[in-house]
């Protein structure tokens, strides 16, 4: 008998998956809430997300949720205490965000329902202190060597 | 000390002790009691009819023919639920392991959910009981105290044991502790009750048995 | 330091290099973990963010510093550790530089300039015998040291079983007479993150859940935060199936025990105990006491020293000074109570007896019956 101590040596029998288009019941009931979610959005301008941590999902069941999903346009990468990947998926307004620490673990798991993940935009103070930091940096850099003038672009003067 | 503390341990140590004391004064008693000699001739031989009494435990465990309608029903759900009863204390791993823990030995059980449906049987088969003494009339006539006792103790083990199970109704630990402790209450009731018959009931069979058979009637 | 205004906790942060949106993922990871709605993360953010840099004084009595070493020692060193270690902690005599009176001025100062608002974390019991000679710091005794730092905080935190409940130091004979520290503080709110000890993450997740919303979580009848409290092991088990189908280990090591079995009959006390380590686990997620093949010894809970064998199955019989009941002593009892019996029984069958010897043969002094 083999040994049989870890929780990933107990042989699970994964069902077949099922045919193309067909999806497990978890799956459904997760892509049931996400369209809710967007009609609710397209109504009330409210964002929402679903930790995925939190569900009971087997291997299967994310295979089977990212073939649902499908890849967008959009994949952002942020370098932040590790990697956290931002990815748009083929439904508009569905975004997968995986955020993992400085050892790649995964600490955190997001459906996001939103027109751009939060965390992504650029906060107000540190805009305003971006502002005040590159007139610094300006003057700075015109003490040491003056900066070639800027052309007068005048809408007219073409 | 909390409550499962208290009902594993000294509750659980008085009531066992309660027990063995009882049990023992009983059977003590009946079997010191005078036996009125007969002083008819045997019909049988001392073997045979002797013989003739184990034996008589076996056929006596089921009605004859004639009455099998009349008492049939009554005799299967007796049968049924104590066949339950036995599955549910001597073949769950927790309760072996419990008698294991007292007398030294153990033995394989079945499945715990297997058990959890042959309790939920046994549960129904029980309020059958209740139902059938109470709207008997000449079952309901001959009950007494002992009779509601003994089923409301017996009773109360499998509620307190299924609740613990299903975590209804309080933390686990509180039910665990109600469990044991009706389990302690049962054991300070059996021997001064009708429970006795667990005991009583062979000896009872066989000496009718060899009694008849003494006298040439053979059951 | 700012002069005159007070430093908020994410220019704290961003001193130390954590980003805002470094501190918005691990906030949503710390979400995640506490089971709260997952848009929380950022909210939590954005609020500590803006919050005063929090203060925490940490006190420790009679412990022996595995709660400490289980919160440092996470298995990388993420945010929440460095949150707490650099950023908060003002006062802890094993990992702060200062000792001596150097250190107990930074202790009385954090107290003084925080009043009423730091969370005050204390892990080990208090000894109350002896006049509270058995742990000292400083010439105070613990008990004094725990009055007044208790005066100022705005809840106390007990990290471990020693704090919350007192643990080994309590546990019979308890010569030092020590107490939890609920049992020496009464008038403030406490939280008991207990454990022996308790999961990092369970500390930290309760402490960061405090610094953010200023209330105390939803906590059992022990005061434990039910977000880590609520459930027992034995419920969240991955083993749970063995036990439903009746597939127990008999001893370690065996046939059973190698293909995972329940461990129930080795004396698992999972089913009454209350704890995450069957979700969070240990070290980063890596396991549990169960997973790697040892029972649970319940470690969480009020009293578990003494609550018998840890290899005494919890269905078993406990009575005695070790908790555990051998078949010996249990023949012991059986018989000496058989022995009383029979004697009654005796008595009873020679009453008997003796009303018949009367009923046939009446005294001369009696009218004989018709």
């Amino acid at each position: 008998m083999e040994r049989l101590s870890r929780l990933a040596d107990i042989p699970i029998r994964l069902e077949a998956a099922p045919a193309d288009g067909g999806l497990g019941g978890g799956v459904t009931a997760l892509l049931t809430e996400l369209a809710t979610l967007l009609e609710r959005f397209a109504v009330a301008q409210e964002s929402a997300a679903i930790d995925l941590r939190s569900l009971p999902m087997g291997p299967q069941d994310r295979v089977l949720l990212q073939r649902a999903l499908g890849e967008g346009e959009v994949r952002a990468t942020i370098d932040a205490e590790g990697v956290s990947t931002i990815r748009e998926t083929r439904i508009g307004g569905v975004w997968w965000v995986e955020h993992r620490d400085r050892d790649g673990e995964l600490i955190a798991e997001l459906l996001e329902v939103t027109r751009v993940p939060a965390i992504l935009a650029s906060a107000p103070d540190e805009i305003a202190a971006g502002g005040r930091a590159l007139r610094e940096q300006i003057a700075a850099t015109a003490a040491h060597a003056p900066l070639p003038p800027v052309r007068n672009l005048d809408v007219g003067a073409r | 000390m909390d409550l499962l503390g208290f009902a594993r341990g000294p509750a659980l140590k008085v009531a066992l002790a309660v027990f063995c004391l009882g049990v023992v004064w009983r059977i003590v008693g009946f079997v010191l009691l005078r036996i009125r000699r007969d002083l008819n001739k045997p019909r049988a031989s001392a073997l045979r009819y002797l013989g003739s009494g184990l034996l008589a435990v076996g056929t006596r465990s089921w009605p004859h023919r004639e009455f099998i309608a009349r008492t049939g029903p009554g005799e299967a759900l007796g049968y049924s639920y104590h066949i339950g009863l036995f599955v549910m204390v001597l073949l769950f791993t927790p309760h072996i392991v419990f008698i294991g823990g007292l007398l030294g030995f153990t033995w394989p059980g079945l499945p715990s959910s297997f058990i959890t449906v042959v309790s939920v049987l046994t549960l129904t088969l029980f309020l059958a009981v209740l139902f059938r003494r109470v709207t008997h009339p000449v079952i309901r006539m001959l009950s007494n105290f002992d009779d509601y006792f003994s089923w409301f103790v017996t009773m109360l083990v499998i509620v307190t044991g299924l609740a613990a199970t299903a975590h209804l109704g309080a933390r686990y630990e509180t039910l665990l502790g109600l469990h044991i402790l009706s389990f302690d209450l049962l054991l300070v009731w059996f021997p001064f009750g009708k429970l006795m018959h667990a005991f009583y009931l062979v000896p009872s069979r066989a000496i009718n048995g060899a009694l008849l058979a003494r006298k040439g009637a053979v059951s | 330091m700012t002069h005159g205004r007070v430093e908020l906790l994410g220019e704290v942060l961003l001193r130390h290099g954590i980003s805002r949106r470094s501190f918005i993922k691990y906030c949503t990871a710390a979400a995640s973990t506490l089971a709260l709605p997952p848009g929380m993360g950022a909210v939590m953010a954005e609020q500590l963010r803006q919050a005063p840099r929090p203060s925490v004084v940490y006190l420790s009595f009679q412990e022996c510093t595995g709660c400490l070493e289980s919160l440092t020692r996470s298995f990388s060193p993420t945010i929440e550790s460095l949150i707490f270690n650099t950023i908060s902690l003002d006062y802890d005599d094993t990992l702060m530089a200062a000792a001596g009176e150097a250190a107990e001025a930074a202790r009385t100062k954090a107290m003084k300039d925080s009043f009423g608002k730091y969370v005050l974390v204390v892990d080990g019991s208090v000894p109350t015998g002896a006049g509270g000679g058995y742990c000292t710091a400083g010439g105070r005794s613990s008990v004094d040291i725990l009055r007044e730092a208790a005066k100022g905080a705005a809840a106390i935190v007990c990290v471990g079983t020693c704090s919350a409940f007192g643990g080994i130091p309590l546990a019979d004979p308890n010569p030092t007479d020590a107490w939890p520290v609920g049992a020496i503080v009464g008038d403030k709110p406490i939280i008991n993150v207990s454990g022996c000890p308790p999961i990092p993450e369970v500390i930290t997740g309760t402490l960061l859940q405090f610094v953010t919303t200023g209330k105390l979580p939803d906590l059992d009848q022990h005061r434990r935060p039910k977000a880590f409290f609520g459930n027992t092991i034995h419920d969240r088990c991955y083993r749970r199936p063995f036990y439903d189908q009746g597939k127990f280990a008999k001893s370690f090591d065996d046939e059973g025990a190698r293909n995972g079995w329940c461990l129930f009959e080795l004396g698992c006390k999972g089913p009454t105990t209350y704890n995450a380590c069957a979700t969070i686990k240990w070290n980063g997620g890596t396991s549990f006491p169960i997973e790697s093949g040892h029972t649970c010894i319940g470690c969480a809970e009020p009293g578990f020293w003494d609550k018998g064998s840890v290899y005494s199955a919890l269905s078993t019989a406990a009575w005695g000074k070790s908790g555990e009941s051998r078949p010996l002593e249990v023949l012991e009892l059986g018989g000496a109570a058989a022995t009383v019996g029979a004697v009654i029984g005796a008595g009873s069958a020679g009453m008997s007896r003796l009303r018949q010897h009367r009923a046939e043969h009446p005294s001369n002094n009696e009218p004989k019956d018709g």
